[in-house]
């Protein structure tokens, strides 16, 4: 349980395994597939994938800030910050 | 955008059919809930990770009608967006 991480060339690998496609194409198709969830999430604010949970983007203001090495204040400007809101089905699987 | 709408997108994107980006869309969400079901992390370069936080349980309170409710501890997965991510959404 302790350590192992999943990456993107661990899913490569899944999906090659089921078509008859080279590495290469795969890896291309991956990152298709990142590629529209990021505008997605840019777009509509929001990606919704059943069974899985939602990333939502959402809009934080601009607040002042510090720089704690020199003490000197300065405005942290508005950014979009993503969230990950786990499904009602994920979350019973998990804590099931 | 919802799973079906990705899986369209996909498709017509890269000129696949829809069974194909159908079957990629879902070893790549099975294999993230998987990897996180067992408690390892995930780390998807240029998106985002996802990593398990343990959360202790406590004895809380319904607001509404004062009602003790035990809370038990959870797992739960946590988000962090990386950093092609942040910038392409704040660009």
């Amino acid at each position: 349980m302790e350590g192992k991480t999943l990456t993107k060339a661990d899913i490569v690998d899944s999906i090659y395994e089921k078509t008859d496609r080279n590495r290469a194409e795969v890896k291309n198709l991956v990152e298709s597939l990142l590629d529209i969830m990021k505008s997605a999430i840019k777009k509509d604010h929001a990606l919704l994938i059943s069974g899985f949970g939602k990333l939502e983007a959402y809009d934080k203001k601009a607040r002042k800030g510090r720089n704690p090495q020199t003490d000197e204040t300065i405005t942290l400007p508005p950014r979009k910050v993503v969230v990950f809101r786990l499904s009602r089905k994920f979350r019973a699987e998990l804590n099931g | 955008m919802n799973k079906s709408e990705l899986i369209k997108t996909l498709s017509e994107e890269n000129n696949i059919a829809i069974e194909e980006a159908t079957m990629m869309v879902n070893v790549f969400v099975d294999s993230m809930k998987d990897a996180l079901a067992e408690g390892n992390r995930v780390e998807i370069r240029g998106f985002g990770s996802f990593k398990m936080k343990e959360y202790e349980g406590y004895t809380g309170r319904n607001p509404k009608t004062g009602e003790v409710v035990t809370v038990h501890p959870k797992h739960l997965p946590f988000f962090r967006a990386g950093k092609e991510l942040k910038e392409f959404l704040n660009s």
